[in-house]
């Protein structure tokens, strides 16, 4: 976006860390993929030193201390984190909330910006720890209906990444149905 | 680099110019007193400390240790008093080893006004000193600034004009040591129920030629809680939890030696400092 | 934005009983008036029986309890040994017994490192206001550990309720010599 104007309706607000964890962001342009691709490289360099993958909560325990040295100097970092991966080791999945003051908050669920405010209530209510995809897919859905339904602005639609034992994969969503506001 | 840096407090500025609330630091709103007599010298204080409206400590110290025959009191803000006495008891025992003498009263004095009024009233410690040295009895007020006064009788902190008035028109030259000591434990009073920001007991120091100094804790204490009449205590299973972890000594045995070390504080293995005498 | 202390939001108390201390803290992590997390602990473990309960802005909860692991854990491969509750400046609640007298301690700082050694109990948070009220009501000298239990979670329960920015769940530690009981209270989540 710049000012009013959509510059890439289709533009991937994610990097893939490395195989099991991914991280979505929002917030200060240029900040937003600098600070990603930051974390994306020295993630993978730690992995190629050390023959070792990171797990997501070493992953996020360092994104957040990195955020967190930016958040005091001269010019901190304006960024917003999903981070969510597998645990290689144990197969369990995880999901941090790290917002720009470097708050990390493991959690079952999470949004960042207005979106919070319309999907955290519907998460509240229908999700459960022992949801399946096909569920979390179909609350997914709910959200997206609900933020087309409620925001003021066309957002373009959703990019959706799962990550599972065996890696991230991109699935297919349908951006085009319409939702009539009530 | 020469000189001083000021950054933080211009930061500070800013973010203040900017609506951004200072944080709150612990203040003793206090009354401390100290007054002299014929063979030495007593200095009181209140016991509560304040943040804002709300009553931090009921019953803190606001008598601090310099050197043995050497006590301050301190009123303004908590930390500063705290530290700012702290390091001139250090600098004061440094002084007296290398000099070989009793440290003296005035030094005292002096290290403190050199140290406050290089910080221009930033470091917010207003000081009654007091002690016995070989030169005789002394007692000093030092303010946040860098001023000092020598009096025979003294008042400091938000309490001290219900002090000081106890003093004038109580106070009598030659007082003993009775005398003294009732005298400033009434000034402390006229603190703790005239003035909002002092309370609780009344902690009293006597410094005496001759004699080992003697810290008088809660000399008085005349606000004491009233008894509960009746028990108000939780029936066992009121408070409903959803699960709990128990973490005992025999569990971590399984994984680590775990040795128990007598009670006697002395025998703490290590935790001492070998000092020499 | 309004101060640092009240974005977001939080509460944590400790109080001395007989040969045993309690601490405990809010679980409610939120950002203004909106709710985050309603599982962000703010007490951490730092040897046998000390305990640490921080509260503030939550970036500044994280950093500290991280740099705590590190210089604790640094503690104890240089000198061998654990660290005993004592004094160290910049923790807001400390609690714990000592290893080697078995005596109860707590201790609380304010923001430039002010400690209150208190022998009865200790408040921080954006309810402080109200804990100190209810602490005051309802503490008393010489709890065992189960009466000690009920004082500390009633004066929490009590107290984060009257304060939005607090509450949504609490976790209590009661520490005892050779034992540590860690319980999640049933609180109200709104």
């Amino acid at each position: 976006m710049r000012g009013p104007t959509i510059i890439k309706a289709e533009d991937d607000k994610t990097r893939q860390l490395n195989k099991n964890t991914l991280m979505a962001f929002s917030g200060e342009a240029g900040d937003t993929v600098q600070f990603a691709e930051f974390i994306q490289a020295n993630v993978q360099l730690y992995s190629m030193r050390n023959d070792t993958e990171l797990s997501p909560a070493a992953v996020a325990n360092f994104v957040r201390g990195e955020l967190a040295r930016s958040l005091r100097s001269r010019s901190p970092y304006t960024v917003n984190l999903l981070l969510g991966g597998m645990d290689p080791t144990t197969e369990q999945p995880h999901l941090y909330w790290i917002d720009y003051l470097a708050s990390l908050a493991p959690v079952p669920y999470a949004a960042h910006g207005y979106a919070q405010y319309y999907c955290l209530s519907l998460l509240d209510k229908h999700h459960n720890p022992n949801i399946d995809l096909e569920q979390g897919m179909k609350l997914l859905g709910m959200c997206t209906d609900e933020l087309k339904r409620r925001l003021p602005i066309d957002y373009k639609g959703v990019l959706v990444k799962i990550i599972t034992k065996d890696g991230v994969k991109e699935v297919d969503f349908d951006n085009d149905k319409i939702v009539r506001s009530a | 680099m020469p000189g001083f840096d000021f950054s933080n407090y211009n930061r500070n500025a800013a973010l203040h110019a900017r609506g951004v609330p200072l944080p709150k630091a612990t203040s003793t709103g206090t009354t401390i007193v100290g007054c002299i007599y014929d063979n030495g010298v007593v200095i009181a204080a209140d016991t509560r400390a304040t943040s804002g409206p709300i009553v931090a400590d009921k019953n803190c110290e606001k008598l601090h240790y310099i050197a043995p025959k050497i006590w301050c009191a301190g009123a303004g803000t908590a930390a500063d008093t705290e530290f700012t006495t702290a390091l001139i008891s250090s600098n004061v025992e440094l002084h007296s080893l290398s000099t070989g003498r009793d440290p003296r009263v005035i030094t005292c004095m002096t290290m403190l006004k050199q140290h406050l009024f290089r910080y221009q009233g930033h470091i917010g410690a207003y000081l009654v000193v007091a002690g016995v040295d070989p030169t005789g009895v002394g007692l000093y007020t030092v303010h946040a600034h860098g001023s000092t006064d020598k009096l025979p009788y003294v008042t400091m902190g938000s309490g001290s004009l219900a002090a000081m008035s106890v003093f004038e028109s109580m106070w009598q030259p030659d007082l003993n040591k009775e005398g003294a000591i009732a005298l400033c434990s009434e000034a402390i009073k006229a603190g703790i129920f005239n003035d909002l920001g002092s309370g609780s007991n009344v902690d009293v120091c006597v410094i005496e030629k001759d004699k080992p100094t003697q810290l008088l804790r809660n000399y008085e204490k005349p606000n004491e809680r009233g008894e509960k009449e009746r028990n108000y205590r939780f029936p066992r299973g009121t408070t409903a939890w959803l699960n709990q972890k128990v973490i005992s000594k025999e569990d971590m045995k399984k994984y680590v030696t775990i040795e128990t070390l007598s009670g006697d504080d002395n025998l703490a293995a290590g935790e001492k400092m070998e000092v020499d005498v | 934005m309004g101060s640092p202390f009240d974005i977001n939001g939080g509460a944590c108390v400790a109080m001395v009983g007989k040969d045993c201390v309690a601490i405990a803290c809010d679980l409610r992590l939120g950002m203004q008036a909106l709710t985050i997390s309603n599982n962000f602990p703010k007490i951490f473990n730092y040897a046998p029986s000390t305990y640490l309960g921080l509260t503030g802005l939550a970036t500044d909860v994280n950093t500290v309890s991280d740099l705590f692991r590190y210089k604790v854990n640094m503690y104890r491969l240089r000198e061998e040994r654990h660290i005993s509750p004592r004094p160290w400046p910049t923790c807001p609640v400390l609690a714990g017994i000592n290893q080697t007298t078995g005596k109860p301690f707590i201790c609380g700082f304010d923001s430039i490192g002010c400690i209150d050694f208190a022998k009865d109990f200790i408040v921080s948070g954006t309810a402080s206001d109200q804990l100190f009220g209810t602490c005051e009501g309802l503490w008393e000298p010489d709890l065992g550990p189960e009466d000690l239990f009920e004082t500390i979670s009633q004066a929490l329960l009590s107290a984060v309720d009257r304060d939005a920015l607090s509450g949504w769940g609490a976790q209590v530690y009661i520490i005892e010599k050779d034992k540590v009981t860690q319980r999640l209270l049933k609180g109200r989540q709104d």
